[in-house]
C-alpha cells in the first residue's frame, strides 16, 4: 500500500463550455514528496490543480487518491479524505478570527475525532507563535506574509496526508513572499506530501523534489529537479523563464521583484 | 410620540424579521431574493387552510405554515438555486422574482381573490401604552427580531456549522476547500430565511385581520429596504435597519397624515432608503476631504510652486 502513489493522475481532460483547457494530463505524486507544476499563463496549471481539488469537474480520466477513485467526488468529500488546500491568493476568511479560520480549517477533524483538535491547535501555534499570539484578531487585518502562515496552518490542521498549494507568492509582496518561503520550507521538513503550483519558477524550483512542466494542456516534462537543466526550461517555459530560475538557484533566497517578472513573462509569451 | 414609537416599533418588529430572513440568504449565498415576501403570504394561507378548514388549533396551523414556508426555500435552493452556482448572481435574483410570481399565481389558483380570516390565537389578551392596543404577538415579534438579529451571529460563531454559514459569506469557494459542505450550507440559509418569512407574517396577520394574495410581499419590501438600510450583510443591522423604517413609517403617517395623500409613508421610507444608499457611496469621499482639509479644493499654491 504505501509503495502506490498519493496521488495518480490519469490522463485527465476538462475545461469550461467548448473550451477544452486540458487535453490528457497525467503524472505521479509519490508520498512523501513535494511536486510541482510550471508553466506559461494558460498553460492549465491551475485548472490541473482545480481538477484535483475537485472545484472543476473533469470530463475524461481519473484521479486516484491513496488509491481510491476520487474522480466524481465532492471538493469537501475530497477534504475528509486527508486533502488539504492553500487556495490561490491565500483566502483566509477576512472577517473571522485567526482562530475562527484555524477552526474552521479542522472541520473534518473535529467531525471525525473532536479530541484531536485541541493538539492540532496547539501544533499549529507552536509552528506559527504568530497566530497564537493573534488568535483573537481579525484575519483581514493582518499583513499578508501573517495571512499566508493563517492560510498554510489552516490547511495543517486538519492532518492532511496531502496539500495542494496553488499559487501562494501571486500577489504577495517581495518580504510576504520569503516569509511564506520559509513557512513552506517549514512545512516540507515534516514530511508532507505536497503538490505546488507556482508562477514565480525560482520560489517554486527550491522547494520541490520534482517538476511537472506544462504546456497548452499537457505536461511535457516530468523529472526531479535535480536533472532539470536550462535548455529543458527553456524549451517548455521560454528563455526568459530560464534567466528567472538562473537567478534564483544562484541566490534562491533574493526574488527577481515581481513587477519584472510579469515583464519578462509577457515577453516570453 | 410615545405613540408613534410604540407603534413604529411593533411594525419595525415585523419589518427586521423580514430583513433578518433577507441578510442570511443573503450573506450565506451572495442572492438577494424577492421571494420571500410571497412564501410568506402562502405559508399564510397553509395556517389558514390548517386551522379554518381541517379545524387544528392555530398553534398547529402556525407550526406547519412556518414548516411548508421553511420547505418552500429549500426547496427552491435544491431545484433551482443549486443549478445556478456558476450563473450571473443577478440571475439567480430574477429567479427568486419569477419564484414569488409563481406562488403569487398559486395562491389566486387555490384560494382565489377574496380575502380570507385567520382568527388570531388570544382575542383577549392585550394591554395599552399611550391609547395603543399592543397585544401578544407583536410583543413576541420585537422581542424575536431583538433576539434574532443580535444573537444569531454569535449563536453561529459558537458551532462548526454556523461558522461555516458565516465564512461562506465571505467566499464559498475557499469553505469547500476546508471541508465544508457549502450546499448543506445554502439549503440551511435559505431554508430558515424563508421560515422567518413565514413567522413574520405569520405574526403580522392578526394586526392586518385579512389574508389576500400578495398581502406579505408589501411588507416584505419594506423589510426588504430594511435589510438595506442595515448594510445587507448585517443581522443587527438588520434589526436596526427595521425598526428606524418602523418608527418612520409611523411617524409620517401620524404627522404628515393630514395632507391626505394616499402612500406618503412608503415614500418616507424609500427617501430613507434612498439617503442612506447615497451615503454610503459618498462617505468614503466626504471622509477623505474632513481628513484632509482643501484636498477637494486645486491647489494653485503648489501648483505655482512648481512652475
Amino acid at each position: 500500500m504505501t509503495d502506490t502513489p498519493l496521488l495518480e493522475v490519469h490522463d485527465i481532460t476538462a475545461g469550461f463550455g467548448a473550451v477544452t483547457v486540458l487535453h490528457g494530463v497525467s503524472f505521479e505524486v509519490p508520498r512523501g514528496s513535494i511536486a510541482g507544476i510550471f508553466g506559461l499563463n494558460g498553460a492549465g496549471k491551475s485548472v490541473t490543480m482545480k481538477c484535483l481539488a475537485g472545484v472543476v469537474p473533469t470530463r475524461s480520466g481519473s484521479v486516484l487518491f491513496d488509491g481510491e477513485d476520487v474522480t466524481r467526488m465532492s471538493p469537501e468529500r475530497r477534504v475528509a479524505r486527508g486533502m488539504g488546500h492553500v487556495p490561490q491568493g491565500r483566502q483566509v476568511f477576512p472577517d473571522l478570527t485567526v482562530e475562527e479560520n484555524l477552526r474552521l480549517g479542522a472541520y473534518t477533524l473535529r467531525r471525525r475525532n473532536r479530541s484531536r483538535y485541541q493538539a492540532a491547535l496547539d501544533g499549529v501555534f507552536d509552528r506559527f507563535p504568530v497566530l497564537r499570539d493573534r488568535r483573537t484578531q481579525k484575519a483581514g487585518t493582518m499583513s499578508g506574509g501573517q495571512q499566508a502562515s493563517l492560510a498554510v496552518g489552516r490547511a495543517l490542521i486538519n492532518e492532511p496526508q496531502l496539500i495542494l498549494v496553488d499559487e501562494p507568492s501571486a500577489g504577495l509582496s517581495p518580504v510576504a513572499t520569503l516569509e511564506l518561503d520559509a513557512v513552506l520550507q517549514e512545512v516540507a521538513k515534516t514530511g508532507v506530501t505536497m503538490v505546488l503550483v507556482e508562477q514565480n519558477i525560482a520560489f517554486g524550483l527550491s522547494l520541490v523534489d520534482t517538476a511537472h512542466l506544462m504546456q497548452t494542456g499537457t505536461v511535457v516534462h516530468s523529472g526531479p529537479v535535480a536533472e532539470l537543466d536550462d535548455q529543458t526550461l527553456a524549451t517548455h517555459l521560454g528563455i526568459g523563464r530560464v534567466l528567472q530560475a538562473a537567478a534564483g538557484s544562484a541566490l534562491a533566497a533574493r526574488q527577481a521583484p515581481r513587477p519584472k517578472e510579469k515583464a519578462r513573462a509577457r515577453r516570453t509569451a | 410620540m410615545l405613540q408613534v414609537l410604540v407603534l413604529g416599533l411593533m411594525n419595525g418588529g415585523i419589518y427586521a424579521i423580514f430583513a433578518l430572513g433577507v441578510v442570511l440568504v443573503y450573506r450565506g449565498t451572495g442572492v438577494l431574493t424577492f421571494a420571500h415576501g410571497e412564501i410568506g403570504t402562502i405559508a399564510l394561507y397553509f395556517a389558514y387552510f390548517l386551522v379554518a378548514k381541517v379545524g387544528l388549533p392555530w398553534s398547529i396551523g402556525a407550526l406547519g405554515a412556518i414548516a411548508l414556508a421553511a420547505l418552500l426555500g429549500g426547496a427552491f435552493e435544491f431545484l433551482f438555486v443549486r443549478r445556478m452556482v456558476n450563473a450571473d448572481p443577478v440571475s439567480t435574483v430574477v429567479l427568486t422574482v419569477g419564484f414569488g410570481l409563481f406562488l403569487l399565481a398559486a395562491e389566486f389558483f387555490f384560494f382565489g381573490a377574496s380575502p380570507r380570516n385567520l382568527e388570531p390565537p388570544t382575542k383577549h389578551y392585550f394591554f395599552v401604552i399611550d391609547n395603543v392596543v399592543v397585544r401578544p404577538w407583536q410583543v413576541a415579534a420585537l422581542v424575536l427580531a431583538l433576539v434574532l438579529g443580535f444573537g444569531l451571529q454569535s449563536a453561529l460563531r459558537r458551532s462548526d456549522f454556523g461558522l461555516g454559514i458565516l465564512a461562506a459569506a465571505q467566499d464559498p469557494a475557499a469553505v469547500r476547500l476546508v471541508g465544508v459542505p457549502l450546499s448543506r450550507v445554502t439549503l440551511t440559509v435559505w431554508s430558515v430565511g424563508a421560515g422567518l418569512s413565514g413567522l413574520a407574517a405569520l405574526l403580522v396577520e392578526p394586526s392586518v385581520g385579512v389574508i389576500a394574495p400578495g398581502y406579505a410581499s408589501e411588507l416584505f419590501v419594506i423589510g426588504l429596504a430594511a435589510a438595506v438600510v442595515g448594510g445587507l450583510t448585517s443581522l443587527p443591522g438588520a434589526f436596526v435597519g427595521g425598526v428606524v423604517l418602523g418608527i418612520a413609517q409611523s411617524a409620517s403617517s401620524r404627522y404628515l397624515g393630514s395632507f391626505g395623500v394616499s402612500g406618503l409613508q412608503y415614500i418616507v421610507v424609500l427617501t430613507i432608503l434612498l439617503v442612506v444608499l447615497l451615503g454610503r457611496a459618498y462617505a468614503p469621499e466626504v471622509r477623505r476631504r474632513l481628513a484632509t482639509p482643501h484636498a477637494g479644493a486645486p491647489s494653485t499654491t503648489t501648483a505655482g510652486a512648481a512652475a
